[in-house]
């Protein structure tokens, strides 16, 4: 029963091979999305830390970007 | 009301939208391929290769659906000159290249088994390689022009270029006859698809939507930061 469900009645290559591209393509979009999402983030955190303390808290008064963006991070580490 | 839409609003939306998207994707995705690859019938003439419909369709769905999204914003940014249609077509336009390529490679690999070759020079499958390059114009424009005015003109004027090409997509098969068959899914009309095999179709599309909802706003995140970024400088 499974090797009739791999082979597809002769078809297994033609449709396994679409769906494999399919969802491997995906995934490297979603990985590399995520990469640079986390790069932003981390390098918006530097950018952050090197204010002095005055402006920093400034900062995370008047944004909420930034107290989000902190508290994400903060909770991943 | 316009306060709703500060970026710092859509922000904090955009990070519960993804939380939700990722609680119920997984689940979503695996009764989409249950369907797909297990519960669906084989088609009567072109046997169990009619499940990579249940890829290509969606595929090329998005593909059209997202210049034809970026082609609509791109008018209003011409007229209006609203900024965040510049920062929402910039996260579409890659997600729309995404799906155009796979629709035409999982249609090629369709193509084999059911027409016995990869690749035809018919009016379908040679207007959604257009359209597949006007998606690699439209992002180059980001990428190698560094003046934003400059990059809205231009993207724009290839956006609304390309966008003749849709309709050409859509009736290609009733204009001329190709080896694309016509279409089996009518908005307008009765289909001619079963629902044993509309079901699966729709719980897919339903799928990739998802997953380029899902890439969108976090490119949409991303481009967010990156303009915050630019402020907390000017502190």
């Amino acid at each position: 029963m499974i090797t009739e469900f791999i082979s597809m009645n002769g078809y297994g290559l033609y449709v396994w091979l679409s769906f494999s591209i399919v969802f491997i393509s995906c995934g490297i979009v979603y990985y590399k999305t995520r990469k640079t999402l986390k790069k932003y983030e981390r390098d918006f955190l530097v950018e952050l830390e090197s204010l002095s303390i005055e402006d920093k808290k400034l900062a995370l008064k008047t944004s909420k970007v930034a107290q989000q963006i902190l508290a994400t991070n903060s909770k991943i580490s | 009301m316009f306060n709703f839409f500060s970026s710092t609003n859509i922000f904090l939306l955009i990070q519960k939208i993804i939380k939700f998207i990722n609680s119920i994707f997984f689940l979503i995705l695996v009764i989409g391929l249950t369907f797909a690859l297990v519960l669906s019938p084989p088609d009567y003439i072109q046997g169990d290769s009619v499940r990579i419909m249940y890829v290509h369709v969606p595929s090329a769905w998005l593909g059209l659906a997202c210049f034809s999204f970026i082609t609509f914003l791109s008018i209003l940014n011409f007229i209006f000159k609203i900024k965040n249609c510049y920062f929402i077509n910039k996260s579409i336009a890659p997600i729309g290249l995404l799906f155009t390529c796979l629709a035409v490679v999982t249609g090629s690999l369709w193509g084999h088994p059911t027409w016995g070759t990869w690749w035809a020079w018919d009016a379908r499958l040679t207007s959604m390689l257009v359209l597949m390059l006007f998606y690699v114009f439209y992002i180059l424009v980001f990428k190698i022009i560094k003046e934003e005015e400059l990059i809205i003109k231009i993207s724009s004027i290839v956006a609304i270029i390309g966008s003749i090409n849709l309709p050409i997509i859509k009736y290609s098969v009733e204009w001329w006859s190709t080896l694309h068959q016509p279409p089996s899914i009518k908005i307008t009309g009765s289909s001619t698809i079963h629902s044993s095999m509309l079901l699966p179709l729709l719980v897919m599309l339903f799928v990739f939507m998802l997953y380029a909802a899902l890439i969108f706003l976090m490119k949409y995140k991303t481009e967010i930061i990156r303009i915050k970024k630019k402020n907390i400088k000017r502190i």
